[in-house]
Parts: structure tokens; C-alpha cells; sequence
């Protein structure tokens, strides 16, 4: 539908080509950036290289965020005086705006895959944390006390019935964190790095390729709703809770 | 030392009969806006081994928080709870509960709840398996093994409920009106298997509940409770013989007798 109307804009030269490029120019632009040998166009072959590349930043970022934020947030639901320790600078800071971190970043981690991770990882974080929080705080008494009085230690009681009776919470947390995740790349990329997704659209705006940066952006889309698939695909195979309580 | 000491002390003011499970002066304030409201006042009641010990008391008498006390999920303001002549620490399989209603393991079928307190205990796969198993068909649900909670109704949940606890063979049953919310006939059907699991299993019960039939058929002892603040109000012994049915004579004796203790 989108498409199409796109077609017909494009086609009848509504909007300029150097503002819109035509969809069969966008196509070709992306086959010859996925599939072409490299070097004799600009931009040919180079997508593997760059995915690779953006892919490790956005796992490695997301990694980092799942790591903090989720026992984090997980303890701060549980404990009230974790909360209060917490919420308040947490809460402030998610009100900055990721860009202004990206000074910061620079001068912290330099150009380079650093700072991307830390970007991404910044911006995975909150709705990672905010959601554990959630989940934990609404997790049934009841359970635990049942947990309790069949002789479950603590350990054991926060994987096998925190955790899962969290997870209905956790689960949107993650999938908006992954999605941010892939939101915040093409801004960590803007540093400066030679390669990734983001990279190549700053480098296109830069050539004036408009073709090139809805590629890119197609791109991005794409594979970010297919990590989103893997994520929950693999949450469901994993865990129990994942696969009955959605 | 001084708690065995503070046990032996009031044995001796108890009942004739041994007593597992003991609640002692137990007296429980709850602070709301700075001003304390008694909610238990010094209630003191025992269950003797394999005894099924009923408390009854009106809605807001306190009789779940003193369940809960029993459980170890609350600690009590004044006064102890002993089992076996030692004070308890919290909530353990000693004294399993069963609550009023949905407090199965959403995301584990009824088999997995049912093994959930046996993991961890140094049981094989097998023995485990196979202890489920025997529970399941206790309860009537070796058909329901694979359904999850919210896939069946909520008589079946009570009985995996009971069967998660009844494998662990706690030393005390606490039953929290586990059976106030099922209907008419699925109530009795399961007033009547835990009458038959708990003489087959000599299980020691105490059971909360509002209700004066059920009181009457469970119960070797009923305790009846006061309110604001709650305390003991009366202690009465049904020796009727099992199966109670409603139209005897003893039991509508039973029945106006607890009817005038609640009454205002």
C-alpha cells in the first residue's frame, strides 16, 4: 500500500528525485550494497561487513544493558530501600536525552566501538530496568510465601519464582530495549566509525545519496524486527514462564 | 534455654493431651496513622498429633492473621508459637499452608507445581516422578497432570494445592478457608477427601474458616473467636463420628451451639 503510493509520488516526479528516490533506484541501490563484489561501485559488497559490525555493537551494548539493568531492576522492586536509593537518579537521568551523552562518550571511550556500546547500553538500560521493577513489584505475595513455606531458599526462590513471575513484564522490557538498541546504533555510529549501518547512512548523507540512506534505513527496520522475532522466539524456548504466561 | 522453659511453663496450663503445635499469649498490633490496633489479644490455643482443630471467628476477627503467624509469614507482636516445644523462625515445610485461592505456579503445569517442593532435596528424577504420581492419584488428578492452573477450575486448583503441600508431609496442614470460594458441591466433595487424606495420613490440621458446617464436619476441636480485638472465645470438642451429615440430631445441637458463640 505504502509502497505504491510511493510508486506513483516517485513516478510522477510529485516529489523530486534528489528528495525521494524511486523505489526500483532504492532496490537496485540495496542489491548492489548486499550482493555486488566489492569495490567497483561505491558501497558495493560492503553490507555484510557492515552488519557484522553493527550487529556485535547493538548484542554487545544490549548485553551490557540486560546485565546491569535487569538485577537492578529486579532488587529495586524488591527491596523498597533499593528503590529510594535508586529511582530518583535513575529516573533523572533517563530524562537526558541520549544525545547529550554523546559528548560525554567521546571524551570518555574516544571515536570508535566504545562509545557506540555505551550509547546503546545507555539507552537499552531504562526501559530494561523500569519493566524489572514493574514485574518484581507485581509478583503475587502470595507466590512467594508459598515458595517460602515449601522450604525454598532465597537463591533458588528468585530464579524459580521471581524470575517467572516477573517475566510477563520483563518481555516487553527487553523488546523495547532491543528495539532502542538498534534506534541509538546510528547514533553511536555517527562518530566516526568506518563501518556499520549507521556509519553508512551519515556517509551517504554526506555524498548526497538519498537512495543510499533509505537502504539503509530499510535496512535497519528490517533487521531489527528480526531480532525482535529471535528475542522472543528464543525467550519462549528458554524459559517456561516466557511460553505460558504471555 | 528460657524458650524451652517458657514452653514447658505453659504446657502445664493447657489442655490434658500432648501438644504439637502451640500458640502462646499470641497477641498481634497493627500501627495504622500512628495509633496501634489489636488485632490478637494473648490467644492461646494447641493442636494435639493428628488432631483436626477448626477456627472459627467472623470476617475481620483475625483468624487469617493468626494463620498466618502460624506460618511464620507475620511475627507476632507478643507471645510465641511452638512446634514440638521449639519456637518457630519464619515459614518452613514444617507447617505447610493452603491458601484461599491462586496460589498455584501460573507457569508450571499441575504436575510441576506439585514437585516444586520436592526439588532441590537431593531426590532423583524418578523418585520424584514417581512420589507425584501417587500424589496426583490421591487428589483424583492423574488426568490433569499436563494442564497448567489457570486450564482448570478452582476445586482442582485447592486439590494441587493440597497435594503439593500433603507431599512434603509437613508436621502441621494450615488451611486458610481454602474452600470458600468453590461452590456448594465441590466444597463437600473436598471437605470430604480431606477428611478421608487426613485419616489415612494422620496428618495434624488447622483449618481457618467462617463457616459452622464446615467447622462441624471437619473438626475434632472447635475453637471460636472473638473479635476487636480477637481472642479465644470458646473451645468445643465435636466428638461426633465421621461422616457428619447435616440432618442429625447432635449436629444441629452442634450447629446452634456455635451459632450462639458467634453470635454478636
Amino acid at each position: 500500500m505504502l509502497l505504491v503510493l510511493w510508486m506513483i509520488v516517485s513516478g510522477a516526479q510529485i516529489i523530486p528525485e534528489y528528495l525521494l528516490p524511486h523505489p526500483v533506484r532504492v532496490l537496485n541501490t540495496g542489491w548492489t550494497y548486499i550482493a555486488s563484489k566489492a569495490a567497483h561501485l561505491p558501497y558495493a559488497g560492503r553490507f555484510f561487513d557492515d552488519v557484522s559490525a553493527s550487529i556485535v555493537r547493538v548484542f554487545m551494548g544490549f548485553g551490557c544493558a540486560v546485565l546491569c539493568g535487569l538485577p537492578l531492576g529486579v532488587l529495586s522492586g524488591r527491596i523498597a530501600m533499593v528503590n529510594s536509593l535508586l529511582s530518583t537518579f535513575i529516573n533523572g537521568l533517563r530524562a537526558v536525552p541520549g544525545i547529550s551523552w554523546l559528548p560525554l562518550a567521546m571524551v570518555w571511550f574516544g571515536i570508535g566501538i566504545k562509545t557506540t556500546v555505551f550509547l546503546v547500553g545507555l539507552a537499552a538500560f531504562f526501559p530494561i530496568y523500569l519493566n524489572s521493577v514493574a514485574g518484581a513489584q507485581q509478583v503475587n505475595l502470595r507466590l512467594l510465601q508459598a515458595g517460602a513455606m515449601m522450604g525454598v531458599r532465597r537463591l533458588r526462590g528468585n530464579f524459580s519464582i521471581l524470575l517467572p513471575g516477573a517475566m510477563p513484564q520483563i518481555i516487553p522490557g527487553l523488546r523495547l530495549g532491543l528495539g532502542i538498541s538498534w534506534a541509538y546504533l546510528v547514533l553511536g555510529e555517527l562518530t566516526g566509525v568506518p563501518n556499520g549501518l549507521g556509519a553508512v547512512i551519515m556517509d551517504a548523507r554526506m555524498l548526497g545519496r538519498v537512495d543510499m540512506i533509505v537502504v539503509g534505513i530499510l535496512l535497519i527496520a528490517m533487521i531489527g524486527r528480526l531480532s525482535d522475532v529471535i528475542l522472543v522466539v528464543s525467550l519462549r524456548t528458554c524459559f517456561k514462564s516466557a511460553r505460558r504466561m504471555a | 534455654m528460657t524458650r524451652r522453659a517458657a514452653g514447658e511453663r505453659f504446657e502445664s496450663k493447657l489442655s490434658t493431651h500432648p501438644s504439637l503445635l502451640q500458640a502462646v499469649e499470641v497477641s498481634m498490633d497493627f500501627h495504622v496513622n500512628g495509633s496501634a490496633l489489636r488485632v490478637l489479644d494473648e490467644v492461646t490455643f494447641s493442636a494435639a498429633p493428628g488432631e483436626m482443630v477448626c477456627i472459627i471467628g467472623r470476617s475481620g476477627c483475625g483468624k487469617t492473621t493468626l494463620l498466618n503467624i502460624l506460618a511464620g509469614f507475620l511475627r507476632p507482636s507478643g507471645g510465641q508459637v511452638l512446634l514440638g516445644h521449639e519456637p518457630i523462625r519464619g515459614p518452613g515445610p514444617d507447617r505447610c499452608v493452603v491458601f484461599q485461592e491462586d496460589s498455584l505456579f501460573p507457569w508450571l503445569t499441575v504436575r510441576e507445581n506439585i514437585a516444586f517442593g520436592l526439588k532441590g532435596r537431593g531426590k532423583t528424577h524418578h523418585q520424584i516422578r514417581h512420589e507425584v504420581d501417587r500424589y496426583l492419584a490421591l487428589v483424583g488428578l492423574e488426568e490433569f497432570s499436563e494442564y497448567l492452573p489457570r486450564e482448570i477450575s478452582g476445586g482442582m486448583k485447592q486439590r494441587v494445592a493440597l497435594a503439593r503441600v500433603l507431599i512434603l508431609h509437613p508436621q502441621v496442614l494450615l488451611m486458610d478457608e481454602p474452600f470458600a470460594s468453590l461452590d456448594y458441591h465441590s466444597r463437600r466433595e473436598m471437605q470430604a477427601l480431606l477428611v478421608s487424606l487426613w485419616r489415612n495420613m494422620h496428618q495434624t490440621v488447622v483449618f481457618v474458616t467462617h463457616d459452622m458446617d464446615e467447622a462441624i464436619v471437619l473438626a475434632d476441636r472447635v475453637i471460636v473467636m472473638d473479635m476487636h480485638p480477637g481472642r479465644v472465645r470458646a473451645e468445643v470438642d465435636v466428638p461426633l463420628e465421621r461422616p457428619r451429615e447435616p440432618e442429625e440430631t447432635e449436629y444441629v445441637f452442634f450447629r446452634r451451639r456455635l451459632y450462639d458463640l458467634l453470635k454478636n
